[in-house]
């Protein structure tokens, strides 16, 4: 009997082993060994010389990295909504002629720029608001309107970005959102239609309540990417004018890999964690979701 | 709303024709959006002074390899925890699924020591080994095995099927629209990884397709005539596969949000 039990732990270990060795090897030791090295002082040669907290209390005297940390915020307060906005609004479209023929022409369209990779994204996005030549310039300028040099204005850069990458991620969360109103059984909307509901009451109390999962799904996958932003500001602005869109990761790149102070950029990368744990909580509080996920 | 996809897709369109427009063009005031003299000046420039053939392959041994291999640990994983009932499971699944909050970047400069210890850097391995064990895998697999009715695998264990061949014979042939689903999540994420392949890959001749294109940003800065060349033959592929495979990869991803 024993033996029977002994060989089911052996066969489930087994299976799970394979991918228990690769996520412990790279994604749960770099976490521990990443605090270890944020204790340490590294020079070039490699020597290293434990320093406790000092790492954390220099970040937290760097006004360089309050300014990031501002940055980040910034950009994740700006691209959060209006990613998972833009991908709802574009879904409850979709959704809303989804009997029709256009409706999936348009969300292959609306979808394909999450296809490209990050660098094709941010250079598109640079050329368009070349301050001399950038097409979007050009035609705001031609209808009249005023137009910032988005990239080259300390108001602007971060919002810019943020609108280049609500244009590259909206899409995927427009499916996401799309396939979570198809979940909704059509006897919800005839119930309260016979009871009289107005569009947007149906809206408000059947619709919004019923894609919570969705929505709850699609902030913390966007919190996250919003708080690791790092592409599009190097290929866009390269965390200028000055240092107005220097980011968290761009701040940890350049500590880590132009002034080589690795355990100053390991600190960063635990904050960066902390953030996006902490933030996590806060989503799964704020949204009531305890245990449903 | 024809109008507003149209606006949508514009930049693309604009990246497609800046590439093939003379530079007098690209610079012209008013802007043309229909290029009068097209040219493949700036394609011949990025295909042959750089290695961008290179760098395709590059992206495609590292996003093949990762997506081969992530499926592969993934599903037996996710089969124990969806068709076995054993004590812990749901705690050790929820500790797998809770590791989705540490994203790659926030660990660049431990793996850059891991990987530096290990002598892989600059190395394909050093790319693709951190996003093997990636939780969203077994999270998508779960999802979809907890529906297949457990009396298909009672029936195959009287007639003598161990796990192993359960999961070969009678879970994984019903489970081919999850993994596909897996399997495009996994490729675009390897396909566009940026931060890390850009600390881990050092010489040209191994960069991956951000990489590249981010080194001839570097190379031409404002020489925008190239830059949207290289963009072009970047998005290329990714409009080749979406044209033809464009409702089975949307279907895919609907089928990650479907409960």
């Amino acid at each position: 009997m024993n033996w029977k039990r002994l060989s089911r732990a052996i066969e489930i270990s087994a299976f799970l082993l394979p991918f228990a060795a690769f996520w412990v090897l790279f994604r749960l030791v770099p976490v521990l060994y990443g605090f270890f090295i944020s204790l340490y002082k590294w020079d070039l040669l490699g020597d290293a010389r434990f320093i406790g907290l000092r790492n954390y209390v220099n970040l937290g005297r760097d006004p360089r990295f309050w300014n990031a940390l501002g940055v980040t915020l910034e950009f994740a307060a700006i691209a959060i909504p209006l990613i998972v906005g833009i991908g709802l609004l574009l879904a409850l479209f979709i959704f809303g002629g989804r009997r029709r023929r256009w409706a999936a022409a348009a969300e292959a369209g609306f979808f394909f720029p999450y296809l490209l990779t990050v660098s094709v994204v941010g250079l598109i996005w640079r050329w368009m608001l070349d301050p001399d030549f950038g097409i979007v310039l050009l035609v705001l300028r031609g209808w009249g309107l005023p137009a910032p040099v988005f990239l080259n204005e300390p108001r602007w850069a971060i919002p810019a970005i943020a609108f280049a990458t609500a244009w590259w991620l909206s899409g995927y969360r427009m499916v996401l959102f799309r396939a979570a109103l198809e979940d909704i059984p059509e006897e919800f909307y005839e119930a309260a239609r016979i009871d009289g509901a107005s569009g947007a009451r149906m809206f408000f109390s059947i619709t919004l309540p019923l894609l919570k999962p969705a929505v709850l799904f699609a902030l913390v996958l966007t919190t996250i990417s919003g708080f690791i932003v790092f592409g599009q500001v190097l290929i866009m602005t390269a965390g200028g004018p000055g240092r107005v869109s220097e980011v968290l990761a761009l701040y940890l790149y350049r500590f880590g890999f132009e002034y080589l102070e690795m355990g100053q950029a390991a600190a960063v990368g635990v904050v960066l964690f902390l953030i996006i744990l902490g933030l996590t909580l806060v989503t799964f509080r704020w949204l009531g979701y305890g245990s449903s996920l | 709303m024809g109008l507003l996809v149209l606006v949508w897709i514009a930049p693309i369109a604009w990246m497609l024709t800046t590439g093939i427009k003379p530079t007098p063009e690209i610079f012209a005031l008013p802007p043309r959006w229909i290029p009068r003299h097209p040219t493949l000046d700036h394609v011949v420039v990025v295909l042959t002074r750089w290695p961008f053939a290179r760098w395709m392959l590059n992206s495609l041994v590292v996003a093949g390899t990762t997506t081969v291999l992530s499926t592969a640990v993934s599903i037996p994983a996710a089969y124990v925890f969806s068709r076995l009932s054993w004590r812990g499971r749901d705690a050790v699944f929820l500790v797998f699924l809770s590791s989705m909050l540490i994203p790659l970047e926030v660990n660049v400069i431990p793996l850059y020591f891991l990987m530096n210890d290990l002598h892989l850097l600059n190395t394909y391995p050093a790319v693709f080994l951190p996003m093997i064990g990636m939780p969203i895998g077994i999270f998508l697999l779960r999802q979809f095995f907890v529906n297949i009715p457990l009396e298909l695998d009672d029936a195959a264990r009287v007639d003598g099927c161990g796990n192993l061949r359960i999961l070969w014979h009678v879970i994984l042939p019903l489970s081919r629209p999850a993994l596909a689903a897996l399997v495009i999540y996994v490729f675009t994420f390897a396909w566009n990884e940026f931060f890390w392949s850009m600390i881990a890959l050092s010489s040209p001749q191994m960069f991956t397709v951000p990489i590249g294109l981010r080194a001839l940003q570097g190379a031409f800065d404002i020489d925008y005539g190239i830059l949207m060349a290289g963009a072009s033959l970047a998005a290329l592929p990714a409009l080749v596969v979406f044209l033809f495979l464009q409702r089975s990869i949307i279907r895919g991803i609907t089928m990650t949000a479907h409960k």
